[in-house]
This record gives C-alpha cells, structure tokens and sequence, in this order.
C-alpha cells in the first residue's frame, strides 16, 4: 500500500479496506515485468472485492510471467476527503503506486449508476477525464463488462473498450502492449492495433451523427480498416477456461466473501426485460466434475466458510440437485456450507432448498417480477400463479415464515389490473402461508418492486421509461393497498430508476452532463445516502440536455440506436419480432429445451449452448 | 484433558487496523486452511468454538493477544502451534500454546489488566509525561466523558491507571509502559490513557505487550508460568 496513508489510516471508517496485505495478494516486482495492469472498481473495496471478474483477471495477468495486476477501488467519502487534504492521489493497493504508473488502467461497468465514480477515480488518480487530454505517457484507459455494450455515455473518457468475455482477448491486449513497448509505438499505433482486435472497441476512432433535431443518426469509423461494428469476445471452451486456484482473501467483511464457484454462463430464459440474458449467450453449463475440483482447490487455499454456486440462474443448472447433493456430503463435516445466490424458487423445488438452508429456516425469494398471468407473459418470465402456489405452500409447509416477492413496476403494456395483481398476490402468498405454516412464526411476506429501466439489447429497448410521476402514483397505489403489518413493502428511489434509464440508452452526449455532475460532486449514485438528484437536475439543466428524451421517449423500432455497433451476437430482427410479441402477450420459449428463437448468436459467434446433460449422455 | 488449547499470539502492522470481528473470521479460515480438528457447538447454527480475550482497539498493536479453541480430540500444543502458524497471515503469529485443564476458567474471566507500550513518535515529551504522571499519583480521581452506544456519561478513569514507568526519549520519540484496567469493570480506553497523560493517542503507536489478572498489586498472565510479574 501507500505508506503516505498510513497515517490517515486512524481517521477513516473500516481503515482495513485500505491496507493490503490480505491473504493471497499478488506482489510482483515492478522491474521483473513489462506490463502493469491495475484493476479499478468504480466502488468502494467491500462491493468490489466480491466481484467474479476480476477474480478471473488478477489471476490470469499475475499468472504470466511477464506481466502483473494489481486492485484499486473507490475510498468512501471520508479517506477522499482525507486523501485531498494531504494532496495524496489515488494509488493501487499491492505497490501503492499511483495509478499513472500502469501501462492499463481498467474499469469495470456493473452498472450505469457507477458512472461518476470512473471519473471521480481518475481525478483522485490526477489523470485527465477525457481521453484526447492524456499525454503519450498516460496509461490506457480500459473498460469492460455487461455496461459495455452501450458504452457511448463514455466514450470520451475511455481509450478503449473490450466487449464480451475477457479470458483469451485479455492476453492478445498484453501481448500487443507488450510488443508496443519493445517497438516503442506511439499510443495511437498502439490503439490502431488493439482497434484491429475481435471484440476491441476504440471509441475515439468513431464519429456519432446526429440529426438536426438532435436525434441520433449513425456512427462512423473515422479510418480506413476500423469495423463498423465491434462483434462481442466469446470463450471458445467454457470447460477449459482457466479458473482462479486462489482468491485474495479480504480482512473486512465484504460483498460476496465466500467461494465462488461459475457453474454457468449465460441464460436462454429470454426475460424481455433482462439484458444478462441476452449479452451474456449462449447458454454454457460447466462440467460438475471440473466444478468440484476448482472448488476443492478454493475452499483448501482459502478457508471460506461458503461455497456459492454462482450464475445467471443456478437453479436451471441441469445437474443441480447431485452437484448441491455431493458439495455438501464433501464439506459438512468441515463447516463449510453451500449456497445458491439469493434463493431463488422460479427454477428449483422447494426440496433443494431445504437441503440447502437446514436447520436454519431464513428467506427465501421468488421474482415473479409482474402481478398478472397476461403481463408474465409479455415480459416472457414464464412462470404461473399455480407455480407460485406449489412453492409457497410448500415452503411454508417445510417450516419457513418469510417470502421475498420481487416485481417490477412500469412495464410494458401495465394497465392497473396488473398492479392489483401484485397486491393480490402479497395476499395470496400470505394468506397460503397461514393455511400451510407449520413454523411457530407469523407469516411474513417482503414485497420489493423495482422501476422498470429499459436496456439496450433487450425486447424493450424502444419502450420509453414511465415518467416519474407516473412511478411515484404507482408506487403509492401499492403502499396504499399493501398496509397490512406483515407485509412489508420497499422500493428503490424513482430518481436512481430514472437516472439508471438516461445512461443505459444514452450517448455520447451525455459526457458532458457526467462530467458536470462529477464536478457537483455526485459520486456513489448507487449509494441512497450519497444519491443527490438535485444535482443531477442541475447537471442537465446547466449543459442544456434533457433527460426526459433519453429516458421517457419510445423509439420507433427502424429508428438508429446509439448502440447498435455494439454487438452482443443478437440479431435486430430477433429483438424486433420479441418487442412484438411481447405486444401480444406471446410467451417466447426456452432455446435450451425447445426450438431455436432465432436470436442470431449461435450462428454469427460460431458457438453453441451447451448442457452438461447431454455430455454425460454421449 | 479438556482438548481446549490456549496459545499467545501476535497482532502485528500488517494486521493492525483490523477489527476484532475481521480478526475472528480471519483466525477461524486459517484454521480451516490448516485442518485442524476445531469442535463445534451444538444447536441450529454450530459455531466452532473460539474464544478470544477482550478486543484490542483498531489500530493498536499486540504481542500479547490470547485464544482458546477447543477441539474434536487432544491436540499437541506444539504441533498445533506449527501447523497453525503455517496458515495465519503475516502478522498473525503464536508465540506459545498449552493445553488447558478441564476446570479452568474462561480466558476472559481470567483477565482485569493489560500492560501497554506507547510510542510517540518524533515526539519529544518525557518530561511531560513524567510530570504529568507525577501529578496523576496526587490525584484522587480524573474525570473523562465516554461516549458509548448509549449515549455518553462522566467517568471517573483515575483508578483505572495504575503505573506508568520506563518513560524515556530516544532515536525514535518518547516511549513508556502503562499497566491499566481492562475488561468489563475497569476499563481504559486508549483515548481516555491519552487524556490522562497529555498525549493523542491517534497519533501513538501503541502495542499491548501482556494482558494479566491482577490482585492486589500482583498481575498473573493467562499462559505460562503463574507466577506474578
């Protein structure tokens, strides 16, 4: 770490977040290799610690001898304000060397309300905002992740950008950086060479068009040679894929601090809302017996108390009930125990998860994510009240209280009825809970209903974003009518709803406004105690851009779309005939069971689903 | 025997703005890492059977923190000492270990006092310190307001020093040895030793260099040889 911060250290919430040294951190002499990566997280060190990917990452570039990676994450508000005051920039955990001293610094986009603090980063770092004000000494800025497939928003502040899995193009960027330096390129033939990468976007190499009445026309490579459309990364052999041996065991308490183990990637499910669904294709399954030997290696090195069978949806998984069965026969006995993220009950019966949660009996979840049968079936989340029933009565047969009801409100075609459908069923749920309840406690049921935010790639990418005070009358309809004491409703914020709705399907315009906002101060937009709307209204008031038309205006489907470069494997014409429909309340089946949807990815990615089902059956 | 082992360990600047829950988590993965045969408690959730002595402040130093784990059967204390200390990260590290017997007390049943070295460093305030030592023996009682979860109250922490010594300057700042209350009935907090004796004790490099019982003017560590200091 930086010893300048040590002293600081006794003045700072949670000062372990700072310090390094956890178990397994990657210490690599700095003269010992040609290329230096730091890992950023655009939030602070106890969300980012939990974050898969660059898991994957740090262990792939530190696993090569001539390169190494190194974590910086956000510090919370108190260690900025300290750091300012001692003038001390933003440095990377391992070295404590200073940002500027990487040859890449790369960002991770989990979410659009991370935006600020990339900025907010790179001004801790002292490094320019925008790429056209970095110097030829400067590191290069990269991005990558589900954020990535629209990254227009931040486009002027990224030298480059890497669409779609990391794993293989990862080392093709190391080696050309590498070559670089022994050719001693100048940083644009650098980027001239990564732009010629699959999977490589070099933003700066591309000129949007817009109308006069401002909307957004096209988008033109400035230069012979560049694609005018960036086809997303995909692993050639999810089996084979290297898989971290060790994990940087952190000190703090942190987001996901257990062992992760992927058994999947990708999802055919073919929610219409859902963007992982759709850029994250195809649908592979990875071999249990590979599984749990990546497992028994992490738990021996690590220690963890947990094993997480991580996903999109780990209960499709095909062999989740053996592979569940058999992680637990394995680590009972050593007090080690398996879990599923969130227990969710759309996929797996409720005998899994009373395998899973013995003894103690705490939540369980179930997104059923709209009220009615009609409106389940435009969103395509095949799943039925009778579903819902079995499952509920069963689980509170087997001796839970509480149910988690997750919905979404603001949906396509959502007429009244189907908000009554979600008070309805919270009644339902509960009142199946008295019948069946076999527990001592009172029935509890938890109701989260979310904003519904279009996303780019999706069905609903046209569909413009109830306006907010049609969220805020929504979202009272249903406070009104779920008052009952065991029920209990949340609801995230319409603003960050809002806000999340105006980058997801922005572009390049938007620089501006992020970078004035920056300037306000906001930071840590996902944070509810550090949300500040009102400078976000004056950020778009003070550069003169409008929000609404970002966020709230249906786009004609023949219009362009500020992302339609960006390529995730999914044909146009596969979104256009789903948003249709979606229209008529058609549900779309499951490619893994069923007939190919046509969605396009198989055919132009040359790659497959693949089921370990029908592995073992070769 | 009780299959209960009690060992001294270290918590060093690698380790030091850990919280007492960090160090427990950590303390108990190292085990896991090691495959030691820790037991568990009975009941819903089974927890492994840990205990620690009273927390150490964030930020502080030690080379006296104390543990007792119990396990599934009896271990050799050197042997677990061993493997133990091949898993802990650095700055964890067990200096003795010995094996418990069936009837003795719980750790922290077994502790009212620690001794604390603090260093101040680049500062030149022995003087001060000893004057103001001097003038604390005069003193029947010095009161402190302590804030708490529950709000804040005055306190009386004058009884809750008992002896400063070995205040000296040298190449690295003022150094001394303090002997204080710990626990639930007497307890120092650093920043009240530090109102005490005129120093800020965020700006100190403190270490607890022993934990005892004390009775009368006698202190008995936890480990070792019983006899007082």
């Amino acid at each position: 770490m930086d010893k300048r911060l040590i002293p600081l250290l006794p003045l700072v919430s949670k000062p372990a977040r700072y310090t390094n040294h956890e178990l397994h951190a990657k210490h690599k002499n700095w003269t010992d290799v040609a290329v230096k990566v730091a890992l950023a997280f655009p939030d602070i060190y106890d969300v980012g610690m939990g974050h898969l990917g660059f898991k994957i990452l740090y262990a792939l570039i530190n696993g090569r001898k001539d390169a190494l990676a190194e974590r910086v994450y956000a510090p919370w508000v108190d260690m900025q304000t300290q750091m300012e005051e001692a003038s001390i920039p933003l440095t990377a955990l391992e070295s404590g060397q200073e940002l500027g001293a990487f040859d890449l610094v790369g960002f991770t986009l989990q979410h659009e309300l991370s935006y600020t603090n990339i900025l907010k980063m790179l001004d801790l770092a002292q490094i320019p905002r925008r790429s056209s004000q970095r110097s030829q000494k400067m590191p290069l800025i990269m991005a990558g992740g589900p954020s990535a497939f629209n990254v227009e928003p931040l486009a002027d502040f990224l030298d480059f950008v890497v669409l779609g899995e990391g794993e293989e193009v990862i080392h093709e960027i190391l080696d050309l950086v590498i070559d670089s330096q022994a050719q001693n390129l100048e940083k644009d033939e650098l980027l001239q060479k990564l732009a010629g990468l699959d999977g490589i976007y070099v933003p700066s190499y591309y000129q949007p068009i817009y109308s006069a009445d401002g909307r957004f026309q096209r988008i033109e490579p400035l230069r012979q040679g560049i694609p005018p459309k960036i086809e997303k990364r995909v692993v050639q052999d999810f089996n084979r894929l290297p898989y971290p041996e060790e994990f940087v065991v952190p000190y703090v308490e942190v987001i996901h601090d257990r062992v992760i183990a992927e058994v999947m990637r990708g999802c055919t499910r073919g929610c219409r809302f859902c963007q992982a669904g759709m850029v994250y294709r195809p649908l592979r399954e990875r071999d249990p017996e590979v599984l749990k030997e990546q497992i028994a290696r992490l738990v021996e090195n690590t220690g963890y108390e947990e094993i997480s069978l991580s996903s999109l949806s780990s209960g499709d998984y095909s062999q989740i009930g053996p592979l569940v069965r058999d992680l637990m026969a394995e680590y009972q006995g050593c007090g080690v125990s398996v879990s599923l993220p969130s227990l969710r009950l759309d996929s797996f019966g409720i005998g899994l998860a009373q395998e899973i949660q013995k003894g103690r009996k705490t939540g369980l979840t179930f997104a059923p994510e709209a009220g009615t049968q009609r409106l389940r079936n435009v969103i395509n989340k095949n799943v039925t009240d009778e579903d819902l029933k079995e499952v509920v009565q069963g689980a509170f047969a087997a001796g839970w209280s509480r149910i988690k009801l997750y919905f979404m409100i603001g949906l396509p075609t959502e007429t009244e009825e189907d908000l009554e459908g979600i008070v309805d069923l919270a009644y339902k749920v509960l009142a199946w809970g008295k019948e069946a309840r076999s527990a001592k406690r009172r029935p509890e049921v938890s109701v989260s209903v979310a904003s519904f935010v279009p996303k780019p790639h999706t069905p609903f990418q046209w569909m413009g974003q109830d306006s907010m005070k049609t969220l805020r009358a929504k979202q009272r309809f249903l406070k009104e009518r779920l008052n009952d004491r065991a029920i209990q409703f949340s609801y995230p914020r319409v603003e960050e709803s809002f806000l999340e709705a105006v980058f997801a399907r922005g572009d390049r315009r938007l620089a501006e406004v992020l970078e004035r906002a920056v300037d306000l101060g906001c930071q840590f937009d996902s944070w509810t105690d550090c949300f500040r709307f009102e400078r976000w209204e004056q950020a778009f008031r003070d550069t003169g851009i409008d929000p609404h038309l970002y966020a709230g205006r249906t786009r004609d489907v023949l219009e362009p779309l500020p992302w339609e470069h960006l390529s995730a494997g999914i044909d146009g014409r596969f979104l256009r005939r789903e948003w249709e429909l979606a229209k008529t309340g058609t549900p779309t089946l499951d490619c893994r069971w069923d007939d190919c949807t046509g969605c396009g990815v198989c055919p132009e990615l040359q790659v497959a689903n693949v089921l370990v089902k029908e592995k073992s059956s070769e | 025997m009780s299959n209960v082992i009690r060992f001294q360990f270290t918590k060093g600047p690698e380790v030091r703005f850990l919280s007492h829950l960090d160090m427990v988590r950590t303390l108990e993965r190292a085990v896991r890492r090691a495959r030691l045969p820790i037991a568990y408690s009975e009941g819903f959730t089974p927890r492994p059977i840990m205990s620690y002595s009273y927390a150490l402040p964030v930020g502080v130093l030690s080379e006296a923190e104390y543990g007792d784990f119990g396990f599934a059967l009896a271990l050799d204390p050197e042997a677990f000492m061993t493997a133990y200390n091949e898993q802990l990260p650095e700055g964890f590290r067990v200096l003795r270990a010995e094996e418990l017997a069936e009837d003795a007390p719980a750790l922290q049943s077994t502790i009212n006092a620690a001794r604390w070295r603090v260093v101040l460093p680049d500062q030149d305030v022995a003087q001060e310190i000893k004057a103001r030592w001097e003038e604390l023996q005069g003193l029947d009682s010095f009161v402190v307001r302590r804030e708490t979860k529950k709000g804040s109250r005055e306190i009386d922490v004058r009884p809750f020093l008992f002896q400063v010594e070995g205040i000296v300057h040298d190449s690295t700042g003022t150094c001394f040895e303090c002997l204080c209350g710990l626990g639930n009935e007497a307890n120092l907090r650093m920043d009240e030793l530090g109102a005490l004796l005129g120093f800020s004790h965020l700006e100190a490099l403190i270490t607890r260099i022993g934990q005892f019982r004390r009775v009368g003017n006698s202190y008995f560590p936890p480990l070792g040889s019983r006899d007082s200091l």
